[in-house]
Formats: C-alpha cells, sequence, structure tokens
C-alpha cells in the first residue's frame, strides 16, 4: 500500500461525498413534500405518497440504480451516470426522510398546534412556522443516520459508471493484488467520514437544544 | 423496444432457484443476526466496561463501513490470511456479521427503555436475576425491538443483493443474468423491483400484524 | 483526474436541458458527435490488455485505439466505464455512442448489433494456476469449478463446452474477469475461461502465478467493437469500421497489438459468419 494509491482513494473520496451530500439535500426537500402529502388525508396526495415511499424503500438500491439508468430513456429522458446516480440516491433516500419526518410530524404535541391555531395563525403557518421546526428537532438524530446510511449506499453507483471510493478500491485491488490493505483503507476513509457526519450531528443537536421537547 | 417481462418469467425454475437462495441467505441471516446481536448487546449491558468499550467499537465499525466493503474485504481479503470461504458462506457470514452489529443496537435501546425500576420490582418479589430477565425485560422489550426489528430485516433483504458481486447464485445475480442472455434487460430488472416489492410488503405486513398480537396478549395479561 | 471528472460531470448534469435540446437539430449519431466535438463510448475497466486500470489511470488497447479514432474524426473521447453486464443495456438506453469492450463477435450478437472490423482473436482457452499438475488439456476442467465474466460471450462458450465434457463443469459468473483471477490466485476455481489474448497478458504480468493451458477449447472467434443497428448509427459504425480497416492498413493496429500484446497478428477485415 502506497502513498500514491491511498492518494486516489480520497480523491474517490470526493465522488462519494458530493453525490452523497447532493441526494441527501435533494432527497430532503423531496421528503418534506412527500410526509406532507401523507399526512394531507387526501387521498389523491396520500396515496401516490405511500406508493413512493413502498417502492422505494422496498426495492434494492442497486436494482433502483440500473431501472433508473435504463427506463428513464426509454421513455426519453437520457441522463448522464452523475445524474441517474443522484437522482436514485435522492429518491432512496427521500422516501427514508419521509418516514421520519412524518413520524416527527406525528410526535409534535396536539396542543401545541391547537395552541398556534388559536392565536390565528393559517394552517398553512402553523405547518411551517410550528409542526416544521419541531418535526425537524425530533427527527434530526434520524437525519444524520440516514445521511450515513446514503454515504454507505454510494458504494454502489458503480453500476451506472460513478467511480467513487469503492469502485477505486476495485480498481485498485485488482491491479496491485493487494486487496487486504486497499479495502481496508476504503474501510478507514468511509468510517472517519461517517465519524465526522455524526459528529456533526451530535455537535449540531447540542446547538439546537436537543429534543427536549 | 419491445417490453416483454415473459421472456424473463420463461425461466421459472432459474428465478426460483435465485429466490430461494435468497430467502436462505435472509432468513438464517436475521436469525443469526438476531442471536448474535443479543448476545452483544446483553454482555454490553451486562459485561462491564471493557466488553462494553470493545464491542461498541467493533459495532461502530460494521455500522460505518459499507456492506459491500465488507463483503470483499472477507471474500478477497480472506484467503490471504488463511480464510478460504466459498461464496455462499461467505456471504452468510458477512450478512449474519452486519446483521449482528445492527440488531445489537435495537436491543441495547431496548434493554434501556425498559425502566430499570421493573426489574428491580421482580427481584423484590423474590426472582432470580435471570428470572427477572427472561420474564420481565425481554417480554417488554420484545414490543420496543419490534418495529426497528422489522425495518432491519427489510434492509438486509435489500443488502443481500449486494452479495450477486461476490458470485453468491442469489436472487439478482439469476435474473440479471438471465436478462443478458435474453437480450431483455429492462425486463430482467423490472422483474427484481418486483419480486423484491413484493417481499418487503408481505415482510412489512407480517410484521404489523405481529405488533398487533404482542400488544394485545401484553395489555391482556395486565 | 477523478476530481475534474466530477466537476465536468456536474457542469455536463448543468447543460444537460441545452443539449438535450439542441441534440435534435443534428440529423444522426455521427453528425450529433461532430457536432458536440465528444464522442462517448462505453466500456469495462476490468479486461487487460484491451482496457484496464494501470495504478489509477486509464490504459489498454482500447485507450489507444480510440485517441487515435478521436484524432482522425477531430472530437474528444469521453469514456463510460460499467461492469461488463450494464454495458451493451447502456448502449441500448443511447448511454453512449460506442462499445469498446471489446466483444466478441459472435452470431447472437450481430443479430441485435452492429460489430466493427475484428482488433484481434478472441478464441477462448483456459488459464490455472502455474503448476497445477491436475489440468494439462481443456476437457480436464470437467467437474470443477470455473471462473468466466458476467454476460460475456465467453461465459456462453464455456457452457456450450461444458455440455460436451464427461461431468458439467460448475461455472461461476464473475462481475469481471478480474475478479475472477483474483479467485484462481485464492483457490476457489481451478481454472478462468477467456480469450487468448487476455489470459495471456495475465499469465505474462504475473508469472510463476498464471499460465495459459493450450490449445484453446473454443471456436475461432474474433474481438471487435459494437455499435448500434438503427439507421441513425449507419454513418458512425460505417466510419469506425472503415477507421479500423485503415489502422489496420497504416500498421498503428500492429504498433498497438505489438505494445499491449508482445505480437502482431492477422485478421480478416470483416466477420460476416461467426463460428460460435
Amino acid at each position: 500500500m502506497t502513498i500514491k494509491l491511498f492518494t486516489l482513494l480520497l480523491q474517490a473520496a470526493i465522488s462519494t461525498l458530493g453525490i452523497s451530500l447532493i441526494s441527501i439535500a435533494i432527497g430532503f426537500v423531496i421528503a418534506i413534500i412527500l410526509s406532507a402529502a401523507t399526512l394531507s388525508h387526501k387521498s389523491i396526495y396520500v396515496v401516490p405518497a405511500r406508493l413512493f415511499i413502498s417502492f422505494f424503500r422496498g426495492v434494492p438500491l442497486l436494482v433502483q440504480l440500473l431501472l433508473i439508468y435504463t427506463l428513464l430513456p426509454v421513455i426519453g429522458i437520457n441522463v448522464p451516470s452523475i445524474v441517474a446516480a443522484i437522482v436514485g440516491m435522492s429518491l432512496c433516500t427521500a422516501a427514508y426522510q419521509a418516514e421520519n419526518l412524518r413520524g416527527g410530524f406525528e410526535s409534535v404535541p396536539r396542543g401545541l398546534i391547537e395552541a398556534a391555531e388559536v392565536t390565528g395563525l393559517s394552517p398553512r403557518q402553523t405547518f411551517f412556522r410550528i409542526r416544521v421546526p419541531i418535526a425537524l428537532r425530533l427527527t434530526f438524530p434520524a437525519l444524520i443516520n440516514e445521511a450515513i446510511m446514503i454515504l454507505k449506499s454510494s458504494s454502489l453507483v458503480s453500476v451506472v459508471g460513478i467511480i467513487e471510493i469503492t469502485k477505486m478500491a476495485q480498481d485498485l485491488a485488482s491491479s496491485t493484488y493487494l486487496p487486504i490493505p486497499i479495502f481496508a483503507s476504503a474501510a478507514l476513509i468511509y468510517l472517519v467520514i461517517n465519524s465526522i457526519v455524526a459528529l456533526i450531528g451530535r455537535f449540531a443537536e447540542r446547538s439546537l437544544g436537543g429534543a427536549s421537547t | 423496444m419491445i417490453f416483454n417481462p415473459q421472456i424473463i418469467l420463461e425461466k421459472l425454475p432459474e428465478i426460483g432457484s435465485g429466490l430461494l437462495v435468497t430467502l436462505i441467505l435472509w432468513l438464517v441471516g436475521i436469525a443469526g443476526g438476531v442471536a448474535v446481536g443479543f448476545l452483544v448487546a446483553t454482555a454490553r449491558r451486562f459485561g462491564g466496561r471493557a466488553i462494553n468499550l470493545g464491542l461498541g467499537a467493533l459495532v461502530e465499525v460494521l455500522r460505518g463501513t459499507p456492506f459491500l466493503i465488507q463483503v470483499f474485504l472477507l471474500y478477497y481479503g480472506g484467503p490471504f490470511v488463511g480464510l478460504m470461504l466459498d461464496p455462499i458462506p461467505c456471504g452468510l457470514i458477512a450478512l449474519t456479521v452486519y446483521a449482528a452489529a445492527y440488531y445489537s443496537e435495537i436491543f441495547r435501546a431496548g434493554y434501556a427503555a425498559v425502566p430499570p425500576g421493573h426489574v428491580e420490582a421482580a427481584e423484590c418479589l423474590g426472582l432470580s436475576r435471570l428470572q427477572a430477565i427472561r420474564r420481565v425485560q425481554i417480554p417488554e422489550m420484545a414490543l420496543i425491538v419490534l418495529p426497528p426489528a422489522v425495518n432491519l430485516a427489510v434492509i438486509l433483504l435489500k443488502e443481500s443483493a449486494v452479495l450477486s458481486i461476490i458470485t453468491v447464485p442469489e436472487l439478482t445475480a439469476t435474473v440479471s443474468a438471465i436478462g443478458s442472455q435474453q437480450y431483455a434487460f429492462l425486463e430482467a430488472i423490472f422483474v427484481l423491483a418486483v419480486i423484491y416489492w413484493a417481499i418487503v410488503e408481505a415482510t412489512g405486513r407480517l410484521g404489523r400484524v405481529a405488533e398487533n398480537r404482542l400488544s394485545r396478549l401484553r395489555t391482556a395479561n395486565a | 483526474m477523478l476530481k475534474r471528472h466530477f466537476l465536468k460531470a456536474a457542469v455536463s448534469l448543468a447543460l444537460f436541458a441545452g443539449t438535450a435540446l439542441s441534440a435534435h437539430a443534428a440529423d444522426d449519431a455521427l453528425a450529433r458527435i461532430k457536432a458536440a466535438g465528444v464522442m462517448k463510448v462505453g466500456t469495462e475497466t476490468a479486461f487487460a490488455p484491451f482496457d484496464f486500470i494501470d495504478g489509477g489511470d486509464h490504459a489498454g488497447l482500447n485507450v489507444d485505439f480510440f485517441a487515435e479514432l478521436g484524432k482522425d474524426l477531430g472530437v474528444k473521447i469521453e469514456w463510460v466505464a460499467l461492469p461488463w453486464d450494464g454495458v451493451l443495456p447502456g448502449l441500448e438506453a443511447g448511454k453512449f455512442d460506442f462499445v469498446a469492450g471489446p466483444a466478441t463477435i459472435t452470431k447472437a450478437r450481430l443479430e441485435r448489433y452492429k460489430m466493427t472490423s475484428p482488433i484481434a482473436e478472441a478464441t477462448v482457452a483456459i488459464l490455472k494456476k502455474a503448476g497445477d499438475k491436475t489440468i494439462t488439456k481443456p476437457e480436464d476442467i470437467a467437474g470443477k469449478a470455473v471462473g468466466v465474466g458476467k454476460a460475456t460471450a465467453q461465459l456462453a462458450q464455456l457452457q456450450e463446452y461444458s455440455a460436451t465434457l464427461s461431468k458439467k463443469v460448475e461455472v461461476r459468473e464473475y462481475v469481471s474477469f478480474n475478479d475472477a483471477y483474483a479467485d484462481l490466485a485464492a483457490g476457489r476455481v481451478v481454472a478462468v475461461a477467456n480469450s487468448l489474448p487476455n489470459i495471456a497478458f495475465v499469465a505474462q504480468q504475473r508469472k510463476g502465478a498464471f499460465e495459459v493451458v493450450t490449445p484453446a477449447f473454443g471456436k475461432k472467434t474474433y474481438f471487435g467493437f459494437i455499435g448500434k443497428k438503427d439507421e441513425d448509427s449507419k454513418t458512425l459504425v460505417d466510419l469506425v469500421n472503415e477507421e479500423t480497416i485503415k489502422m489496420k492498413k497504416d500498421g498503428r493496429l500492429g504498433k498497438m497489438q505489438e505494445k499491449w500484446f508482445g505480437t502482431k497478428f492477422d485478421t480478416p477485415d470483416a466477420v460476416t459468419d461467426p463460428a460460435f
């Protein structure tokens, strides 16, 4: 295991990080829409949102990525590898994040919502000013967990042509015949990234005031 | 392009054998993971500080690295240190170890969620420590751990698809091979998605039924 | 390199909507490539000496060949690396304009794709561990575990050959041939079935570890590049084909063969009726 090989793995980590972070952010936005839909009590919103969540939680990411990569062109949307990877991971994480958020929304104390309504806030204001912030605080630890899950899942995006840590490790292991040091180094890089994410999470949780509600 | 999943479904015996391998890997992985995970959580709770820290570090490593990397290390790294496993046993061990790490965390949370007062009360009533754990702690934990345990089972089913990469002849490997052979790529992916989705949905339903039963049992006993 | 790749991809993502629209202006695949100044080529980077990662760099005969092609055509080559079982689906889905591979020219593939003039021989033989006395001829693999790449013509030929043996071969399908070689070294399989230029290269790279078993068990086949069969790709496929023949005639291909295989060999100008 040379410095050069380790540097190559670190460079590949940029792809891993970039794709994961973008996917988590996009997934979060979709998740808010999805969870609002599932909580709307209107079946034209609830049914498609539930179906979406069920599908993307029920099918392996490996299969989802291939589906997006090869299916989208058939319906006339041809996307490059990077877009396919980000779309696949975003939709998958959106489904998981939506379930977390829904749990968070449901745990917002009824009394707080009623109090907001009594003080004259519109339902929309109540949703965005009361329910969203509280639900976010409640589900923050789950969001951090999901971020770690997505960082790990990004090890699969090489099936649509992206070179990230795992693919780089595979290529290097087969050209140098040093699988143990290379895969162990790759594992170490993931571990360090994920530990940093977990630390940031704990720090942010504390400065958010924790889930004191 | 003509979309015709029939091309894939004609190979029913092969799909069946892939499905069987996936189900066996999955169920054995869950059973092993639950057993080992429970032991790990119990050892961490009652085994003292050193054991808690040691096992805790191991669990963090397993939860902080991708399953695929763990599989590669075991499968391609193993022979370099004299550990030569065939694909299926290798996949089974990797899946069990990965599952155990996550299940141990679920059980740890379960232990923490049962008020210590309940176990103490049982001990005051004359139950031994072991009896108190078996008759009070575990039944109370069961209801708490069931939903995350079912969730994890679903995640493990999906992770098992990764084992196709080390030549385990499971569902994903089998169906995608048929797809390549028949030049029916999209159909193969579609069939795969539907089969996994069906298993996951069924598992979720089963989990909810079990949850209802368990909570009814508990209220009935109380 | 990777960072640049990632940024480039991000930029292309931003420009994606724009190019998708403008692409319709040109009439066919070749015209679009020329207009864009970029030809996208799909491949698998675990197929030495044609296509592999050498200490982090993309190398092999494919890279040299398409660099020459790009020069002649005045376009840049953009590589898309996928696992082999994703490459042909990628071509059909329009992810790239051409497949490097290379791929064995077979009857089944000719029915579905256009294949260019052969660039090397592809006849399948056996690679074994050096000094393995139990395998001295191809039929010795009967009843044993043999590794091969997923979704490859080599796999199809191994299966056909296996059926003729006294005991069927236990075929293990790997995502890439590299993984199969690793398992041969580890001892999980006793042999790997792949085309002669590939296993000759691997045996030469790792002297003392692997050996090629002669004679080849497969029928005589050739490697070519793959394009789409539709009208849209016709001029592109014809051009790559002409380029291949041109490079054969002016000695460039011979030099590449020398560089990557250590030897030159003759290949026909076209394969119309493959043996397999």
